[in-house]
C-alpha cells in the first residue's frame, strides 16, 4: 500500500530517542488511560508483561564505555500491517478515517496469529480475565472497554481521544487542530520525546519535522510502513 | 495356484508353536506374496469378522486406560476455557505453542493414509491393498483430532463461529486473505474428502459384514452398505468412483499441509518465512504419516493377529518408502537450513542458535530421530522386516517429527526481530495433558473403530488375489497381474 | 483574559463547581464538599462528559501541577497541568499512579484504634470519639508532644502543626522522611546556606546549558523534581540553532541520567568532591576558559592529588584535563551536585565543592546556570526538611520518655530510617502514637490510633514550590477533585477541632476549618498570572488554574558569595574494613517506587525499572566481571552484608556499574503498607548505619562497604527484557 494522501488523517508519532529517558511515565499513563491491568510478578517472569508501550533497553559497548539505549516500542500502526491480513475474522483491520490499525475486541477469537506476525511484538494477548482489586476498578476509564480474556489488544494511539477531539471539532464546525489530540503517553512524556499529530495536516508539528536527518523507522526493511518515526539518539564525543 | 507351505487350517486359531523357527515363520507370514497366497473368500471374511467380534478383557483394559487419558484431556481443556490460556506456558513472544505443533503433527500423521490409498492405488502398487484401510483410519481420526486443535488453541472459543462464513445480516465475513481461514477450509475439505473416499471403499466390506452378522451389527452394516449387492455394474461404479476420488483427494492432500505450512511461512517471523515450507511440510507429513502407519500396522498385526494379511513384503515396502521419505525430508530440511545460513540475515541467524542455545538438546534429538536412526537402519531388509525394529524406528520418527514441529513453531517464535523480546517457552501441564490426551484419544477412537469396521479391506485383498496369476518361467515362479481394465 | 475560549469557560465552570459544592453544611469537613447522587447531578456534570480539576501532586514534594479527569464523579486520570510552571503539562509515572492511592484497596477506611501495638487488629472508632480521645491525649501531653511530618504533608498542614507546636511550647515539627534523606535536601540546603547565605534549593537551568557535569545527580530519574528536569532536558537536547547540550555524568552506577549522558564516568563512590576539586585545580593550573574563570578557580581551588582523582574516575590525568577544559571553555557550563554526595559523611562540603565549579564558571543567576528561588510574597514559605540532628533530637526525647504523644503525618519513620536509628525502641517509649497516613504502614502498625487523613485528591492544601523552576515563585493549589472515598477526615480539620479545646492553642489556631485558613493565606497573595482583582476571584482562579504564580519571573541578583577560598573536604571514610567488606554499596531510590511510597501502588510495582527492566523485586546490580569472579549469575539470591546488617537480594548482572560496587534500589522490603508492598523484596536501608554526617544534615548512607555471599536459593528475575543472550551475531535493530 503506497502512502498516498487520502481522506481522513494520517496519525503519526515521532519518537526522539535522544530525549527518551526511559522514565516509564508513558507506561503508567497508558495503563491508566487504557485500562490495562498490571502484570503480576509471576506473569512477568513467565514473559507476559502486558504493557501496551514498553521501553526496550539495549546495552552497547563494554564497561566503562557502556551505553544504555532506550527504545520505546508500541504499536507502529503500520500502513502495510502484517497483523491485518492474517486475522481470519477481520478483528484486526485498518481504519479508513484514522489510518490506524484497529483491533475489534469482541470480534477477536484469539488465534494470536496477528501476535506472531507482528515483528514488533506489541500485540498483547489477554491470557487471563482482567482483574482489578476492588476498589481499583473505580479508576477505569469509561471511554475504553475492559477487554475480556482470550482476545488480543494493543496500543490504539488512544483512539478514544482522537474520536472525542474529532467529535468536539465537528460540533464546533471546524477542522481538528494540531496538538488537540494527544495520546496518554505523549501527554505525559516529560522530555517531549514523543510527538504526535496528523502527517497529512501540512501545518502540524509532525509534518514539519519529517523528513528529519535522524529519522528512521523500526525494522524498516520489513516494509511494514510504520506510522511511527524514530529519531536516532544524537552523539557528541568528549574527552576520548 | 500354488500350494501353501504353511500348516493347513486357519493358523490364527492355533497356539504359537514351541519351535522357534516355526514361530518366526508364522510371525513373519509366509515368504510368499499375500496376493499369491489366496484363501477362500469366506475364510478371509471370517478372519476380519472374528477380529471385530472377539474382544478380550485386555482390550477393555486398554480402552479404559485410553478413555481415562481422554477424559484428562477434556478436563484440562475445560479448565483452560474457564480460566483462560494463562494456565499454559505461552507468553508474549511465543503465542503459538504445542497446540499448533499438535495440529501440524496430527494432520501430518493423517497424511499417509490417503497417500497410500489414493496415490498407490493410482500407481497400481499392490502392497497397499491390506494396508489401505488401516492407514485411512489414521487419516480420519488424525484429521478429526487435528481439527480440534484450532478450537483448543484459540483464546475465545465461544466466538469461534466467526471463522465460519455464515451469511449474516451484518454482512461480516471471515477474512479471505487469512492463511488461517484457508487452512481451515483445506482441513475441512480434506476431512470430508477422505471420509468419502474411505466410505466408498468400505461399502463392499459393509455388505460383507451385513451378510455375516446378526442383531445390531446387521442393521448397522445394512444401513451403511447402502444396498450393495455385488453386481458387476456396482463393482464397476465403485472402481470409477474410487479412481475419481483418488485423483481428487491427492491435490487436496497437498493443499492441506501446504496450507498448514503457509500459516507459518506467510508470516514475517524469522524461521518461518520460507518458500520451501509447502513441499517441506508435505514431505514431513508423509514422513511422520508413513511411520505412523507402520506403527499401526504392527499393532494391529500383533493384537488382531493379522499375520496373514500384513506380511514381510508390506513391512519391507513401507520400510523402503520410509527410507525414501527420510532422504526427501533431509533434503528439504537442509535446503531450508542452508538457505538461512547462507543468507545470513541477522534474525535468521538467531534461529541458528539452536545449534548451541537452550533449544540445542531438542534440535539434536530431532536430528538423531529423523536422520540417524532411519538412515542407519532402514537400508537393511532384515531391519525392515523385523517388527520390533520397525516399531522402534517408527516411534523415533514420530518423536523426531513432533520435536521438529515444536522447534519450528515455539522455537522460531521465541526468537524474533527485536532481541529484547526473546522469551523461551516451557510447556505447562495443560499442554502436556492435552497433547498426551489427544494421542490417547486417537488410540481410543481407533481401537473402538476396529470393533465396528473391517480394518482390512477384504474385497481389495481378494480382488488383488483374483487378479494374480503365477507363471513358471523355467524353475522360477513369477507373479503376473491381470489387467482387468 | 483576552482570549476566552470555550475550553477556558469549561475550566472556569469546573472551578465554579468546586466552589459551588462548597456551600454550607454543619460538619467542618462536609461543609466544603458534599456528595450528590447523580440523579440530581450538578448542571455541568453530564454523564460521559469529563470535567477536569486542577490540583497538586503529592506523590513527592516537588509540587507538580496536575489536572484530574473526573467522569461521573470518579477520578479516572491524572495529567500534568499545562499552565503550571514546574511540570509544564507533564507528569511522571509516580504522579500518574496517584489514583491508585485514592482507590487503594488497603486504605484505612475510617478512624481506628489498635489495642495492642503491632497486633494489626484495628477496631473502628467513631470520628467524634477519636477526636475526643486525641483532644484528651494532646491536652494531657501539653508540650510533651512530637510531630513527625513527611514529604506528602501539605504546606498548610505543616504550617498549622508548626503553629500548634509553638502555641503549646513544643519543639517545631520534624519534617523528615526517606525521600528528603535520599535526595539530600538538607545537605543541599546547608551547603547553599554556607556558600550563598541562602538556605534554599537552587534550580539548574539545564534547558539552556551547554555542558553539564552532574555529580551523582539523577535529575532525570528521582532527584528533587524529575519531571521538571525532564522538561528541561528535552529542551537541553534540542536547543535553538540545532545546538545539542552535552551531559557528563559522574556516578558509580549508571542511573537514568547516566544512561542519557554523552559521557558516563564511573566514579568511585565518595570521590565526587575529590574530582570536583581536581577539575578546579586543573582549570586554575592550566588556565582553561579564559583569565576570569582561571583566576576565580585559582582562588577557590585547593590542593588535590590529580592522579588520585583521575584514578577514581578510571581515566588518565590527560582525560581528566580534557574534561576540565571542556567545562571551563563552555559558554554555559553547569555542575550539579547530586543526592549521592549527601550521604557520604562529608556531604555538605562535597556539595559546596561542586557548587564552586558553577561559581568559577560564573554561572550564578544567569540563563543556563544556577538559579536561586525568588521569595513568595505574603510570607508563604516552603517547609524546610529537618536535619538529621533534629530527627535525632526527637528520637532522644522519645527515648527519654519526654514525648507523651507522637503525631505522624506523611512520614513513615520506621521504614524511613535505618534500624540502628532506634525508631522502634523510641516509639515504644511514647504513650500515644497517632498515625494520619492513608495506609497502614510500618509506623501505623505501631500506632495506637489511626486517624486517616484524606489523600491529596480528596483534600485541601497548597504547596509552596521548591525548588522553583524557571525562577518562578509558585504556590500550587490542592483541592478535592472527588468526594472523600472513605470515612476519612482532613487532619488539618481534626487538628483545628482539637486545638479549639486546648487553651494554649485555641488562640493560635482560630480558623473554623482548613479551607478558611488556606483561603486567608492565599488571598493575601498579590494578583498573579491568573488575574483577579477581587480576593474571591483570585481564590477561584487559584483553584481553577492550579495555583498562583506571577506573570513573569522576577529576576534575582546573584547571591553574595560567602566562600572566598578553597573548601576543605574531609576524606570519605567507609563503614567496614576493605578486607572484610570488599565492595562499595551504592543505594539509590527506585525510579518508580521512590522512597518506598510507590510500593503500595500496583502500577508502579509492575512497571519495569528503566535500566534493569525488573519489576516487583529487589535486586543487586553487580558488574558481570565481578559476578563471574564470584560465581554469580542472574537470578542467584545473594546475601549482601555490611557491618550494620544484611539483606537477601537477587543478582542482576549490570554492565554499567563499577566492578567494586554493588547497587541496590531502595523502595521495597515493606513489612506492611498494603498488599502490593508487603513481604516483597528487601529494604536496603538495613545495610546502613544511623550515624550522622559531619554536619548533622543526614545519616550516612553512601559510605558503606558490603560483602556478598551466595545462598543456595534462586529466584527468577521478573524482568521485561529477554533473559536470552542474543549472542554477538545479532545486532540491535537500530
Amino acid at each position: 500500500m503506497a502512502e498516498e494522501r487520502q481522506q481522513g488523517h494520517k496519525w503519526t508519532m515521532i519518537v526522539d530517542l535522544d530525549k527518551c529517558t526511559g522514565c516509564q511515565a508513558c507506561v503508567v499513563a497508558c495503563h491508566a488511560e487504557n485500562n490495562v491491568p498490571s502484570p503480576s510478578e509471576d506473569e512477568i517472569i513467565r514473559g507476559r508483561a502486558n504493557h501496551w508501550i514498553r521501553i526496550e533497553r539495549y546495552w552497547e559497548g563494554e564497561y566503562p564505555n557502556v551505553k544504555a539505549r532506550f527504545l520505546p516500542v508500541f504499536c507502529q500502526q503500520c500502513g502495510n500491517a502484517p497483523c491485518e491480513p492474517v486475522c481470519p475474522v477481520y478483528a484486526s483491520y485498518h481504519s479508513v478515517e484514522e489510518n490506524l490499525n484497529v483491533q475489534v475486541y469482541n470480534r477477536c477469537v484469539g488465534t494470536r496469529y496477528c501476535g506472531n506476525n507482528c515483528p514488533y511484538r506489541v500485540r498483547i494477548f489477554n491470557f487471563w480475565a482482567p482483574h482489578f482489586d476492588p476498589p481499583l476498578e473505580q479508576q477505569l476509564n469509561p471511554d475504553v472497554t475492559v477487554r475480556g480474556p482470550g482476545v488480543m489488544e494493543k496500543c490504539t494511539f488512544c483512539i478514544q481521544r482522537i474520536r472525542r477531539a474529532r467529535e468536539q471539532a465537528n460540533v464546533e464546525g471546524r477542522p481538528l487542530e494540531d496538538g488537540e489530540v494527544q495520546p496518554a503517553c505523549v501527554q505525559s512524556c516529560p522530555t517531549d520525546a514523543l510527538i504526535f499529530g496528523d502527517k497529512w495536516d501540512e501545518n502540524s508539528r509532525v509534518a514539519k519535522m519529517i523528513p528529519h536527518e535522524r529519522q528512521f523507522k523500526l525494522l524498516e526493511h520489513l516494509g511494514t510502513e510504520p506510522a511511527v518515526y524514530y529519531l536516532k539518539g544524537g552523539e557528541t564525543h568528549v574527552g576520548e | 495356484m500354488l500350494e501353501s507351505k504353511a500348516v493347513t487350517g486357519p493358523y490364527w486359531e492355533q497356539p504359537d508353536p514351541e519351535d522357534e523357527r516355526l514361530a518366526y515363520q508364522l510371525e513373519h507370514g509366509r515368504e510368499e506374496h499375500l496376493l499369491l497366497d489366496a484363501r477362500p473368500p469366506a475364510e478371509l471374511n471370517q478372519v476380519v469378522l472374528n477380529t471385530m467380534q472377539q474382544t478380550g478383557p485386555r482390550f477393555w483394559v486398554i480402552i479404559a486406560g485410553l478413555g481415562a487419558m481422554t477424559l484428562a484431556f477434556l478436563i484440562a481443556w475445560f479448565i483452560q476455557i474457564i480460566s483462560g490460556l494463562g494456565i499454559t506456558g505461552l507468553n508474549r513472544s511465543v503465542m503459538w505453542g504445542p497446540y499448533i505443533a499438535n495440529l501440524i503433527y496430527f494432520i501430518g500423521i493423517g497424511h499417509a493414509g490417503t497417500f497410500i490409498s489414493a496415490a498407490l492405488r493410482l500407481m497400481r502398487m499392490d502392497f497397499r491393498r491390506p494396508i489401505a484401510r488401516a492407514a485411512e483410519t489414521i487419516t480420519l481420526f488424525g484429521l478429526a483430532i487435528a481439527g480440534l486443535f484450532p478450537i483448543i488453541h484459540v483464546g475465545s472459543v465461544w466466538k469461534l463461529f466467526y471463522m465460519i462464513p455464515i451469511p449474516n445480516q451484518r454482512e461480516l465475513w471471515p477474512n479471505f486473505r487469512s492463511a488461517l481461514f484457508w487452512d481451515m477450509t483445506a482441513i475441512t475439505t480434506y476431512l470430508i474428502g477422505s471420509t468419502l473416499f474411505m466410505f466408498v471403499a468400505l461399502i463392499p466390506d459393509f455388505a460383507m459384514a451385513r451378510d455375516h452378522t446378526t442383531g445390531w451389527r446387521r442393521k448397522l452394516y445394512g444401513a451403511l452398505a447402502l444396498g450393495w449387492r455385488g453386481a458387476e455394474d456396482e463393482w464397476h461404479r465403485l472402481e470409477v468412483v474410487s479412481n475419481i476420488l483418488s485423483f481428487v483427494i491427492i491435490p487436496v492432500m497437498f493443499s492441506v499441509h501446504t496450507g498448514v505450512s503457509w500459516n507459518l511461512s506467510m508470516a514475517i517471523q524469522p524461521g518461518w518465512h520460507s518458500a520451501i515450507f509447502g513441499p517441506f511440510f508435505v514431505v514431513g507429513a508423509l514422513y511422520s504419516g508413513v511411520a505412523a502407519v507402520i506403527i499401526v500396522m504392527i499393532i494391529i498385526r500383533k493384537t488382531l493377529r493379522f499375520g496373514y494379511f500384513l506380511r514381510e513384503e508390506h513391512f519391507n515396502a513401507m520400510g523402503i518408502f520410509l527410507l525414501l521419505l527420510t532422504l526427501a525430508w533431509i533434503y528439504f530440511y537442509f535446503a531450508e537450513w542452508i538457505t538461512n545460513w547462507y543468507g545470513n540475515l541477522p534474525m535468521e541467524k538467531a534461529i541458528q542458535q539452536m545449534l548451541t542455545g537452550p533449544l540445542a538438546p531438542l534440535f539434536y534429538l530431532m536430528l538423531f530421530c529423523n536422520i540417524v536412526v532411519p538412515l542407519a537402519t532402514l537400508w537393511s531388509r532384515r531391519v525392515r522386516t523385523s517388527l520390533p525394529a520397525m516399531l522402534v524406528i517408527g516411534i523415533f520418527v514420530q518423536i523426531g517429527m513432533y520435536v521438529e514441529r515444536v522447534l519450528i513453531v515455539a522455537g522460531s517464535l521465541s526468537r524474533n526481530e527485536l532481541p529484547f523480546n526473546w522469551v523461551n517457552y516451557t510447556p505447562h501441564w495443560p499442554e502436556v495433558t492435552v497433547t498426551i490426551g489427544t494421542l490417547a484419544f486417537l488410540g481410543l477412537l481407533y481401537a473402538l473403530f476396529t470393533r465396528v469396521v473391517p480394518i482390512i479391506p477384504v474385497w481389495e485383498v481378494y480382488e488383488g488375489q483374483a487378479m494374480q496369476q503365477v507363471r513358471r518361467i523355467g524353475r522360477a515362479i513369477a507373479p503376473t497381474r491381470t489387467e482387468v481394465h | 483574559m483576552t482570549n476566552f475560549t470555550r475550553r477556558d469557560f469549561l475550566k472556569v465552570g469546573a472551578a465554579g463547581t468546586a466552589t459551588a459544592i462548597l456551600a454550607g453544611c454543619s460538619q467542618e469537613s462536609e461543609r466544603w464538599v458534599t456528595l450528590e447522587p447523580y440523579v440530581r447531578a450538578p448542571e455541568e456534570q453530564l454523564a460521559g462528559i469529563p470535567s477536569w480539576y486542577a490540583s497538586t501532586c503529592r506523590m513527592c514534594p516537588a509540587g507538580c501541577g496536575i489536572i484530574v479527569r473526573i467522569m461521573n464523579g470518579r477520578a479516572v486520570k491524572i495529567e500534568g497541568n499545562p499552565e503550571h510552571p514546574v511540570n509544564r503539562g507533564k507528569l511522571c509515572a509516580r504522579g500518574q499512579a496517584g489514583l491508585q492511592l485514592l482507590y487503594n484497596p488497603d486504605r484505612v477506611t475510617g478512624a481506628a484504634r489498635q489495642e495492642e501495638r503491632g497486633s494489626r487488629k484495628f477496631k473502628a472508632v467513631a470520628w467524634n470519639e477519636a477526636i475526643n480521645t486525641l483532644y484528651e491525649k494532646l491536652s494531657a501531653a501539653g508540650s510533651a508532644i512530637g510531630i513527625w511530618l513527611g514529604s506528602s504533608t501539605s504546606a498548610h498542614l505543616h504550617d498549622l502543626f508548626a503553629r500548634y507546636a509553638e502555641a503549646v511550647g513544643a519543639p517545631p515539627p520534624v519534617y523528615y522522611d526517606l525521600y528528603t534523606g535520599l535526595n539530600g535536601y538538607r545537605a543541599l540546603l546547608d551547603a547553599n546556606a554556607a556558600l550563598f547565605g541562602q538556605a534554599a534549593l537552587p534550580t539548574y537551568n539545564v534547558a539552556r546549558a551547554d555542558v553539564i557535569f552532574s555529580f551523582g545527580a539523577d535529575f532525570l530519574g528521582t532527584w528533587l523534581s524529575a519531571t521538571a528536569y525532564g522538561v528541561e532536558f528535552g529542551q537541553f537536547r534540542d536547543q535553538p540553532y540545532g545546538k545539542r547540550g552535552l551531559l557528563v555524568q559522574f556516578e558509580p552506577k549508571m542511573s537514568v541520567t547516566g544512561a542519557k549522558a554523552d559521557r558516563w564516568v564511573p566514579i568511585r563512590p565518595g570521590a565526587e568532591a575529590l574530582v570536583a576539586q581536581a577539575l578546579l585545580r586543573l582549570i586554575a593550573d592550566e588556565g582553561y576558559g579564559g583569565s576570569e574563570r582561571a583566576e576565580r578557580a585559582a582562588r577557590l581551588a585547593g590542593d588535590v592529588d590529580l592522579d588520585e582523582a583521575a584514578a577514581a574516575c578510571e581515566m588518565t590525568r590527560e582525560e581528566l584535563a580534557t574534561l576540565a577544559r571542556l567545562f571551563a571553555e563552555a559558554q554555559h557550563p553547569l555542575a550539579i551536585p547530586g543526592a549521592a554526595l549527601a550521604g557520604t559523611g562529608n556531604g555538605t562540603q562535597a556539595v559546596a565543592v561542586v557548587q564552586l565549579l558553577n561559581i568559577v564558571a560564573g554561572m550564578l543567576s544567569v540563563p543556563g546556570g544556577v538559579q536561586f528561588p525568588p521569595e513568595v510574597p505574603a510570607g508563604l514559605t516552603a517547609p524546610q526538611p529537618s536535619s538529621y540532628a533534629e530527627v535525632q533530637a526527637l528520637l532522644e526525647r522519645m527515648k527519654a520518655g519526654e514525648v507523651r504523644a507522637l503525631l505522624v503525618h506523611g512520614a513513615n519513620p520506621v521504614y524511613d530510617l535505618p534500624p540502628e536509628a532506634g525508631v522502634v525502641e523510641a516509639l515504644q517509649r511514647v504513650e500515644t502514637i497517632v498515625s494520619f497516613n492513608p495506609l497502614v504502614d510500618e509506623t501505623a502498625v505501631l500506632a495506637d490510633y489511626l486517624l486517616p487523613d484524606r489523600v491529596y485528591l480528596e483534600g485541601w492544601g497548597y504547596t509552596v514550590v521548591q525548588p522553583a523552576f524557571g525562577g518562578m515563585p509558585a504556590v500550587s493549589s490542592q483541592q478535592p477533585v472527588v468526594g472523600p472515598f472513605h470515612d476519612v477526615r482532613s487532619t488539618a480539620d481534626v487538628l483545628l477541632t482539637v486545638a479549639r479545646g486546648i487553651p494554649a492553642a485555641a488562640a493560635a489556631l482560630p480558623w473554623t476549618d482548613e479551607v478558611a485558613f488556606i483561603k486567608e493565606r492565599i488571598t493575601a497573595l498579590p494578583k498573579g498570572a491568573q488575574g483577579g482583582e477581587d480576593a474571591e476571584v483570585r481564590w477561584a482562579r487559584f483553584l481553577q488554574h492550579g495555583g498562583w504564580w506571577p506573570e513573569t519571573a522576577p529576576g534575582s541578583a546573584p547571591p553574595e558569595l560567602a566562600a572566598q577560598g578553597p573548601i576543605g573536604v574531609l576524606p570519605t571514610t567507609y563503614d567496614g574494613d576493605e578486607a572484610d567488606y570488599p565492595f562499595y554499596l551504592h543505594l539509590y531510590p527506585s525510579v518508580l517506587l521512590g522512597d518506598g511510597r510507590g510500593a503500595s501502588l500496583p502500577w508502579l510495582q509492575s512497571a519495569p525499572d528503566p535500566l534493569t527492566t525488573v519489576a516487583w523485586q529487589t535486586w543487586a546490580e553487580i558488574n558481570p566481571v565481578t559476578a563471574e569472579a564470584l560465581g554469580l549469575k542472574d537470578g542467584d539470591v545473594v546475601r549482601v552484608a555490611s557491618p550494620h546488617g544484611a539483606v537477601e537480594v537477587i543478582v542482576y548482572e549490570f554492565p554499567a556499574i563499577r566492578p567494586d560496587t554493588i547497587a541496590i534500589p531502595v523502595g521495597q522490603g515493606h513489612s506492611d503498607s498494603g498488599r502490593y508492598a508487603r513481604e516483597r523484596g528487601a529494604h536496603a536501608l538495613q545495610l546502613v548505619g544511623a550515624a550522622a554526617d559531619e554536619a548533622g544534615a543526614n545519616f550516612t548512607w553512601a559510605n558503606v562497604r558490603v560483602k556478598i555471599t551466595k545462598t543456595e536459593r534462586q529466584q527468577a528475575l521478573a524482568r521485561l527484557e529477554s533473559t536470552i543472550d542474543p549472542g554477538p551475531d545479532v545486532h540491535v535493530p537500530f
